[in-house]
């Protein structure tokens, strides 16, 4: 912030804002969905996960 | 005086407004709900059972390896895609996603689609993948397309992978009836692009991409056309005779097969006009329905031999 209280460098407008956080939301999800798949195909593989088939 | 001027450059770094829509659509959607079909066909005709978790993640692998493909597409054909009507309005033409981002986005969702295929699945099936997406980016979209007026003959097979990949992921193994459903895709890709070339030519000769149309003319296309209609036909339904499907796949394929036959020969008929026009239209719109159908007929064998093996 300056002297007159505007906060100093890049600001984002409304629609860069909206925009961004619909992003960091589709990363998430994203990020969730490979999380939700290692751990269920873990499961259902069992120990037969640690094997590496060519 | 000092060498660099620092008051005369104003760094204003460029802030993405691109939305998720933005980056679905570098997936073109599309193409991959087809290439998801056919993956699908695919996996199902498989002998050996997947769990349904592994049939999923082999799917979504190959889905987002497509998507990766049309990601990566669309970062080098940026410069074309301005000039041609049909792909002005995507993201990279229309300023909404830049090069650089759409080059990192495809390369995150190749990179991850086929590692996650080789861990998860086998590694045959993620080294596949892998080459299908290097085919179709490096092969076709970087060498062939703007070359070679057989750009869509040799990078069709880029497109006929996905079912051949999906049963990789299923058996650990390549097969013959995979191979079939290859052949398939990869000879009904030439008269369904050129029909489309046909009625966008001039759009592909303002962009220079070397199309069959633009380079060798509408009527040696249509030729063309009608040619590889008569192998495509022969092609599917060959698997029938040799034992490989069964008779409602066989009698489908007669069916489908005459009906794309009738309208390939009206194409090279009729060359003049609106009904030239018409006619190359009918043919690229019964083309996507021929796939389907072809392709919904073996999934629907399938689901009968589950349900009801006696009488199949």
């Amino acid at each position: 912030m300056d002297d007159k209280g505007k906060p100093d460098g890049i600001v984002l407008t409304e629609a860069q804002k909206k925009s961004r956080r619909e992003r960091s939301i589709a990363i998430a999800l994203a990020l969730g969905v490979l999380v939700v798949l290692f751990f269920a195909v873990t499961i259902v593989k069992g120990p037969a996960v640690l094997v590496r088939p060519m | 005086m000092s060498v660099v001027d620092h008051n005369a450059i104003e760094l204003s770094p460029r802030i993405s407004e691109a939305d998720v829509a933005d980056y679905v659509a570098l997936l073109k959607p599309r193409v991959m709900s087809l290439v998801i079909f056919t993956a699908m066909v695919g996996l199902m005709i498989a002998p050996d059972h997947v769990h349904p978790v592994l049939a999923f993640t082999s799917i979504l692998c190959i889905a987002v390896g497509a998507g990766a493909s049309g990601a990566l597409n669309m970062w080098y054909e940026s410069d074309i895609d301005a000039k041609m009507s049909r792909t002005a309005n995507r993201p990279i033409p229309r300023g909404r996603v830049t090069r650089p981002e759409a080059l990192a986005f495809g390369m995150t969702l190749a990179f991850f689609s086929v590692m996650t295929l080789g861990i998860l699945v086998n590694w045959f099936a993620g080294a596949l993948l892998a080459f299908t997406i290097f085919f179709y980016v490096v092969i076709y979209t970087m060498a062939l397309k703007r070359w070679t007026a057989q750009n869509i003959v040799i990078g069709g097979a880029a497109g006929a992978l996905p079912p051949v990949v999906a049963w990789v992921a299923a058996t650990g193994s390549l097969s013959t009836e995979p191979l079939l459903l290859f052949l398939i895709i990869f000879f009904w890709t030439p008269p369904h692009f050129w029909a489309l070339a046909l009625f966008r030519s001039d759009d592909y000769a303002r962009a220079g991409v070397p199309m069959l149309p633009v380079v060798a003319g509408p009527d040696a296309t249509r030729l063309q056309i009608l040619l590889y209609t008569g192998v495509l036909v022969a092609v599917a339904f060959a698997p029938w005779p040799l034992g490989y499907f069964d008779a409602v796949y066989g009698l489908t394929s007669l069916v489908l097969g005459g009906g794309m036959l009738a309208l390939a020969i009206n194409v090279y008929r009729r060359r003049e006009g609106s009904q030239a026009l018409r006619a190359t239209r009918k043919l690229f719109a019964f083309s996507i329905l021929y796939l389907f159908a072809l392709f919904a007929t073996l999934l629907l064998e399938v689901v009968a031999h589950a349900v009801a093996p006696s009488i199949w």
